[in-house]
């Protein structure tokens, strides 16, 4: 089954997101905990997509106005996730070394939230006994 | 010379199909949360009144309420294709689409009317929070313009 693997190399890429998250909080030369507000919006980027795959049950067809929403708050929260350590860097409540590893930790976590919807999420009967 | 041009295609002649309304909701969902944080960022550099005129911030909310206003009705309750009357039927769905047109359009030449009146003609003021203001307005005018024109409701992609 392709599921052991993905779900290995997914749990993998969303530890070394947190890791970057946490070095960009931890490390002594910057030694500064507000980048943690960040796994607010962790948290809260599957949820609208989530809903919508659960209120919404016609999956045949194209288009369909509840995804289409989710989708755009989706994205709103990814751009916030970004924006929040980019405005602490301009403020200087942050240095720029640990916007960049905030940063560089966001990509990597988006990436795999993203590749387990990809993996995990397209199935024709949505079942919560998938594995 | 008329149509010299003809034959020169574009590269890459997007052909979505039935990812068209992903995409036009994924660049809207970035167009619009860009914008709220570029004045987010103006906000926080420039806090004081005299930098950044706390009323100045109506633009943006005015902007964010016709988003809203111009995306709550479809294309087809306004060409009247649903069955089923709201409570004002096609006309109502006409006026709502119309007024959340019209909040956009003001809410826009407002920003750019403060750009230019607050912010550029005073030379002693910084102009970068009028610039924030201007480029709020504008990515949530765009936002709004692909979400609502970017998407087909056609079932079949």
């Amino acid at each position: 089954m392709a599921g052991i693997k993905a779900l290995i190399s997914l749990s993998f890429g969303g530890a070394i997101g947190l890791m970057f998250l946490m070095l960009g909080c931890a490390l002594p030369v910057y030694d500064k905990y507000w980048p943690l507000f960040l796994l607010f919006f962790y948290i809260l980027a599957p949820i609208p997509y989530c809903i919508s795959r659960r209120v919404v049950d016609d999956t045949d067809s194209a288009s369909n106005a509840c995804k289409e929403l989710a989708l755009f708050l989706t994205t709103g929260i990814v751009v916030s996730a970004f924006g929040l350590p980019i405005v602490f860097a301009r403020a200087s409540v942050i240095a720029w070394g640990a916007c960049a590893l905030v940063l560089t930790g966001n990509v990597v976590i988006f990436a795999t939230i993203l590749g387990f919807f990809l993996v995990f999420g397209s199935n024709d009967d949505f079942s919560w006994q998938q594995w | 010379m008329a149509g010299f041009l003809d034959n020169v295609q574009w590269p890459a002649c997007l052909d979505l199909g039935e990812k068209r309304n992903t995409v036009a909701s994924v660049a809207a969902g970035v167009l619009f949360f860009s914008g709220w944080w570029v004045i987010i960022d103006a906000a926080v550099l420039y806090p004081s009144q005299e930098q950044l005129n706390h009323a100045f911030h109506t633009c943006g909310v005015f902007s964010t309420i016709a988003f809203f206003m111009v995306n709550a009705v479809s294309n087809g309750q306004v060409r009247g294709d649903v069955y089923g009357e709201g409570c004002l039927g096609r006309t109502g769905a006409r006026l709502w689409l119309f007024l959340g047109l019209m909040l956009m359009f003001a809410s826009l030449i407002a920003a750019t009317w403060i750009l230019f009146g607050a912010f550029v003609v005073v030379p002693s003021r910084l102009v970068y929070p009028g610039l924030s203001i201007f480029f709020q307005n504008l990515l949530i005018f765009f936002s709004t313009l692909i979400y609502k024109f970017g998407r087909t409701e056609d079932l079949w992609g």
